[in-house]
C-alpha cells in the first residue's frame, strides 16, 4: 500500500442516514460522537453535514417506503470511494419491523452494504468496532 | 535590464508561493488547525485527533471524486476555491514577519491586505450561489450579512493603527505594514499602550467571524444549513477551501501580530518567536472561545458586531486622535 | 466565566476517553450480548420462538433431531427467551463483539440440535424431557416419573389412564 493511501485512510468522515429509525441507534451514534468516553475523532473521524463530504455512511432504520427513494438518492450523492455500515438490526434484516406494510425490507437489497453492526441498539463500543472494520474495507478501495 | 526584472519576478513568486505565502503559510496553518482541534478535544476531556489530522484530511480529499451539481454554474463553481486560495497566498506574502521577512513595497500595503482579506468571503459567497443549492444560498446571504457587520470595525482598527504610526512619524497616515512594524520594533509594541487596547479587542472580536469559527460560524453551520456554501463541494475543490481557510487563519493572525505586537529578534529566533505568537494567539483567541461559547443566530451576531466591536473600534480611533 | 472554569478543570483532569479500539474497554456485568444455546438442556417447548419479538428463533425438524436456529441480525437482545426458558437452555452472554462484514451476514447464527429419543412404549421418535425440567417440576423423582419420562406424549396419556401398567 502506498504512503498516500496510508495517510488518507486516517481521515474517514462519517455521514448518518436515518432510514426511518426509531432514533435508538441515532442516540447511540450521537453518544459515540459527542461523549468524551467514546471519542471517534481519535480515528480521524468527523461527522459531516453534507453527503458529498462523506467517506463512511452509517445507515440506521428499517428503510421505510416513504424514505426509500430519498435514501437511495443520498447514497448516490456520496462520492467514491465510500463504505456503507448498517447500524442496528433494522437496516440489516428489518428487525422487529420486518414484513410490515410500511417497510421496504433489508437495506442490502437496494444498495451495497459492507459492514453490519447488529444490536437494538448496538452499544457505542460495537459501533466503534464497526467503524474500525469499515476503515479496513475502505483502505482497500483507496 | 531583463536579468534584474526576472530575478525580481522570481523572488516575488517565491514570496507568494513558498515563503512566507503559499507552502510555508499552509504548513503553519495546518499545524495551527491541528493544535486547535487537539486543544479543543482536551478542553472537552477527549484525546482528540493526531496533530497532522488536517493534513491527512487534505490528502484524503485530493483522492476523492469531484461531483458537480447539474444546476451549478460549472466554471464559477470550480474557480471559486482557487480564487480564494490565490488571494490568501498573496495576502500572506504581503504581511511582514518581524525580523525575518519584509514584503516588497511593489506588492502592496495595508489597504491591499484589507481588500484581499475580503476575497475568501466573496469566494465563499460565489461558491454558495454558483452551486445552485438552496442551503448554499442561505449560507451566501448569512456570509454577506456577517461581512457587512465585521468589515466596519476591521477597517477602523486598521485606520487607527495607520494613523497612530503616521502621526508618530510626523506624517498623517502610514499604510505601509513594514513601516508600522519597524516603528514598533524601535518604540515598543502598541499592545503595551493601554490606549490601543480597545482597537486590539475590536480586532480580536473580528477574527472568529472572518475565520468562520464558533460562535460566528453561522454561514457554514453544519447542523443548520449543512455547511452552507460548502454543501455541494466534494473532493479536491473542497480541499482547496480547506487550504484557503488554513491560509486565512495564518494571514489574519499574522496581521494581528504585525499590527499590535511585532517586537521580535532578527533571524531564525525571530521566526520562532513569530510562530510561538501565532500559536498562543490561535489557541487563546480561537480554540478557547469556540469551545466555551455556542453558535449565535445571524441576527444576534450582526447586532453584536454593530454594537461592541464597532464601539470599541470607534473608542480606539478617538483615543488615538485625541492623544495626538 | 463558569464555562472557562469548567474548561480549565477539564484540561487539568485530563481526557476521560476509553482506550477502545486501541486497547481494552469495560463490559457491564449484566450486558445482554451474543446468545448461547445448550441443546442438552432444551426440552423443545418452543416458548422462546413464541415470545421472540424480532422473530429471530426458528425450530425445524431434521433427520438429526429438533434444530434450533437463532439469527443475531434480527435479535433485539431483549432477553425474553432466556426469561421464559424453564431450563435455561438459552443464555445471553456479555459478548458484544458482533460487528461483522457483509459476507458473514448469514453466518451470524447460533444453532443446536436437540437429539431425538425413542419412546419406550411405542418406539416412535420424540423429544425427551430433560432431567433439569423434572428437577424443577418435582423436588424428588420417583420410579413412576422416571418411567413416564421415557414415553412419548401418546404413550404417557395411556400410561396415565392405566396407572403406569402398559
Amino acid at each position: 500500500m502506498s504512503f498516500i493511501a496510508r495517510i488518507s485512510q486516517r481521515s474517514p468522515w462519517l455521514y448518518r442516514i436515518n432510514a426511518g429509525s426509531c432514533n435508538g441507534c441515532d442516540v447511540e451514534l450521537a453518544t459515540t460522537a459527542c461523549i468524551p468516553r467514546y471519542d471517534v475523532e481519535r480515528l480521524g473521524c468527523q461527522y459531516c453535514g453534507s453527503p458529498k463530504h462523506a467517506d463512511i455512511v452509517l445507515i440506521t432504520g428499517p428503510l421505510t417506503l416513504r424514505v426509500k427513494d430519498k435514501v437511495l438518492r443520498l447514497y448516490e450523492e456520496i462520492p467514491d470511494p465510500k463504505v456503507t455500515v448498517a447500524v442496528g438490526i433494522c437496516p440489516i434484516s428489518g428487525g422487529v419491523f420486518r414484513n410490515s406494510y410500511a417497510v421496504a425490507g433489508a437495506i442490502d437489497r437496494y444498495l451495497p452494504v459492507d459492514v453490519n453492526v447488529p444490536g437494538c441498539p448496538p452499544r457505542p463500543q460495537a459501533i466503534i468496532e464497526g467503524i474500525a472494520k469499515a476503515i479496513d474495507v475502505w483502505r482497500e478501495r483507496l | 535590464m531583463p536579468d534584474m526584472l526576472s530575478s525580481d519576478t522570481l523572488s516575488l513568486l517565491f514570496a507568494v508561493l513558498v515563503f512566507p505565502g503559499g507552502l510555508f503559510a499552509l504548513c503553519v496553518g495546518l499545524v495551527l488547525k491541528g493544535l486547535d482541534r487537539r486543544l479543543a478535544a482536551r478542553l472537552q476531556r477527549r484525546v482528540g485527533p493526531p496533530l497532522l489530522q488536517p493534513l491527512f484530511d487534505l490528502v484524503k480529499l485530493a483522492r476523492k471524486r469531484t461531483l458537480v451539481p447539474d444546476i451549478a454554474c460549472k466554471p464559477v463553481f470550480l474557480a471559486a476555491p482557487m480564487v480564494g486560495c490565490v488571494s490568501m497566498a498573496l495576502a500572506a506574502a504581503l504581511i511582514p514577519i518581524p525580523g525575518v521577512y519584509d514584503p516588497d513595497p511593489l506588492l502592496g500595503d495595508l489597504l491591499v491586505v484589507l481588500y484581499l482579506l475580503a476575497v475568501p468571503a466573496v469566494a465563499l459567497m460565489i461558491a454558495g450561489s454558483a452551486s445552485g443549492s438552496s442551503y448554499g444560498a442561505i449560507g451566501f446571504s448569512r456570509e454577506m450579512a456577517l461581512m457587512l457587520a465585521y468589515e466596519g470595525p476591521l477597517l477602523m482598527v486598521l485606520v487607527t493603527v495607520a494613523i497612530k504610526t503616521g502621526l508618530a512619524q510626523g506624517g498623517v497616515v502610514t499604510f505601509s505594514l513594514s513601516e508600522i512594524v519597524r516603528y514598533q520594533q524601535e518604540h515598543g509594541a502598541y499592545l503595551a499602550d493601554p490606549w490601543m487596547w480597545p482597537a486590539f479587542l475590536a480586532f480580536l472580536a473580528f477574527f472568529p467571524a472572518n475565520l468562520g469559527i464558533a460562535p460566528f460560524d453561522i454561514p457554514e453551520a453544519e447542523s443548520e444549513v449543512l455547511e452552507g456554501p460548502l454543501l455541494e463541494y466534494s473532493g479536491p475543490p473542497l480541499g482547496l477551501f480547506k487550504v484557503m481557510s488554513a491560509l486565512k487563519a495564518v494571514v489574519v493572525l499574522s496581521l494581528g501580530i504585525a499590527l499590535f505586537f511585532p517586537t521580535a529578534p532578527a533571524g531564525a529566533p525571530g521566526l520562532l518567536v513569530h510562530l510561538l505568537k501565532l500559536g498562543v494567539l490561535s489557541l487563546a483567541g480561537v480554540t478557547v472561545l469556540r469551545t466555551a461559547i455556542g453558535r449565535m443566530r445571524i441576527d444576534q451576531a450582526v447586532l453584536f458586531y454593530l454594537k461592541w466591536p464597532e464601539a470599541l473600534a470607534i473608542a480606539g480611533l478617538a483615543a488615538v486622535l485625541t492623544l495626538a | 466565566m463558569n464555562m472557562l472554569m469548567l474548561l480549565l478543570r477539564n484540561l487539568a483532569r485530563g481526557p476521560s476517553t476509553d482506550a477502545f479500539p486501541f486497547g481494552d474497554t469495560f463490559t457491564p456485568e449484566r450486558l445482554r450480548g451474543r446468545i448461547r444455546f445448550d441443546p442438552e438442556l432444551c426440552t423443545g417447548c418452543r416458548l422462546c420462538a413464541h415470545v421472540c419479538a424480532g422473530d429471530a428463533i426458528h425450530f425445524d425438524e431434521t433427520d438429526e433431531g429438533l434444530r434450533f436456529t437463532l439469527w443475531h441480525n434480527t435479535c433485539t437482545f431483549c432477553g425474553l427467551c432466556e426469561h421464559y426458558c424453564q431450563t435455561k437452555a438459552i443464555h445471553l452472554t456479555d459478548d458484544w463483539h458482533l460487528a461483522h462484514l457483509q459476507q458473514d451476514k448469514y453466518a451470524m447464527i447460533e444453532q443446536g440440535v436437540v437429539a431425538p429419543a425413542a419412546c419406550a412404549g411405542c418406539g416412535c421418535r420424540m423429544t425427551a424431557p430433560v432431567p433439569a425440567l423434572t428437577a424443577l417440576a418435582y423436588r424428588a423423582g420417583n420410579r413412576r416419573i422416571e418411567h413416564l419420562q421415557t414415553l412419548c406424549p401418546d404413550c404417557r396419556r395411556k400410561a396415565g389412564v392405566t396407572g403406569g401398567r402398559s
